[in-house]
């Protein structure tokens, strides 16, 4: 989190910048284990086989997609309802990418593919933090790449032990919890600015307003009102953003 | 259900998620938004991790509950206020545990 290491010639290697993304990412490894954990053993209570809750969990790589599709699986929906639930809930995905896109433009179209696809919340906000603090960094890509292949390892572990052993594990617990309070340890940091603040503010009320809203769309008019907000607040108060 | 619906349904969800992650990378360069835009995905991570974390620790079961009997809302809280002083995430999450499971011992 705090390594302040100068990034000055000769610099990181490639393999140096993986590891450091790996390391950055380790950190959050309980909040990411837990969730995934919750969501195997979700898949297979809600009535899905240990193949096919597998094979989700492998090929979607997507918690709460999954967790969206889970009932609408369950009582045989059409398959366009399936595919539109999953694509709204990941609709925050698309506002990710969009923010990391400069930094993948460079690369050949698969490899912007999978590394769109290998995205996780943790990994996005750390990448964004150092596009933001080191933009001359040498081999971002790798650093990206590391810490994403690092948290695809942990969730998918996490998850394959949630859905084999789903009647062991003690829901009672709350163990989900781990996993938001790891993005609010992203989360806290970045609120000491004041435009971000205001922003983050704006996106809790929001969210909160909105979370009847179905296919958690209050979660993303949250994001949407937030951002907006921000922009307001930092066009009213231009020089004292200037600190970063 | 049978296996056509289901691998059907699996591999949908994947699309899905493939369409929302990489599409805006696979368009690249050609895709300019407008500088407004830009500027505000600045605000994108704790935009998008608040609204997250607000809806996951305000509700229980579908139910808001802001008071100090919502042990999720006060664990987090206090996460925050964990990370704020000491900047570590295992302290934040173990220590947000703590309380949240704490507070159920005591509830």
């Amino acid at each position: 989190m705090s390594s302040s290491r100068p990034s000055v010639p000769p610099g990181p290697s490639r393999r140096d910048a993986a590891l450091r993304g790996v390391r950055e990412l380790l950190p959050a490894t309980p909040g990411i284990f837990a969730w995934g954990l919750v969501t195997g053993v979700a898949m297979v209570k809600s009535g899905l086989g240990v193949d096919y809750a597998l094979a989700l969990s492998l090929l979607a790589y997507a918690g709460s997609a999954q967790l969206a599709a889970l009932p609408l699986i369950a009582t045989a929906a059409p398959l366009w309802l399936i595919f539109l639930t999953a694509l709204v809930v990941n609709l925050r995905f698309i506002v990710y990418s969009a923010v990391v896109r400069p930094g993948f433009a460079h690369l050949h179209w698969n490899r912007r593919l999978w590394l769109g696809f290998i995205v996780g919340d943790v990994m996005f906000v750390r990448f964004t933090s150092l596009m933001r603090d080191e933009p001359d960094y040498p081999h971002k890509v790798a650093y990206y790449t590391g810490g994403a292949i690092a948290n695809w390892i942990i969730w998918q572990v996490a998850s394959i032990i949630g859905i084999v052993a789903a009647g062991q594990i003690p829901t009672a617990w709350g163990l989900e919890l781990a996993g938001t309070l790891a993005l609010v340890a992203l989360l806290a940091p970045l609120c000491l600015q004041v435009p971000v603040l205001g922003g983050a503010v704006a996106a809790v009320i929001v969210s909160i307003l909105g979370h009847s809203l179905p296919l958690r769309l209050g979660l993303l008019l949250g994001m949407v009102v937030g951002m907006a907000f921000a922009m307001l607040l930092e066009r009213a108060r231009p020089a004292a953003s200037e600190a970063s | 259900m049978n296996d056509v619906y289901l691998w059907s349904a699996i591999l949908l969800v994947t699309l899905a998620t493939l369409v929302t992650r990489s599409s805006l990378h696979l368009l690249g360069e050609r895709l300019r938004l407008p500088a407004s835009v830009e500027s505000a995905l600045r605000f994108a991570p704790a935009c998008a991790l608040a609204a997250i974390a607000a809806s996951d620790l305000a509700y229980t079961q579908n139910v808001l509950d802001l008071s100090l009997d919502n042990a999720r809302l006060i664990a987090g809280l206090g996460a925050a206020a964990i990370q704020l002083g000491t900047r570590s995430m295992a302290a934040t999450i173990g220590g947000g545990m703590a309380i949240y499971w704490l507070l159920r011992w005591l509830a």
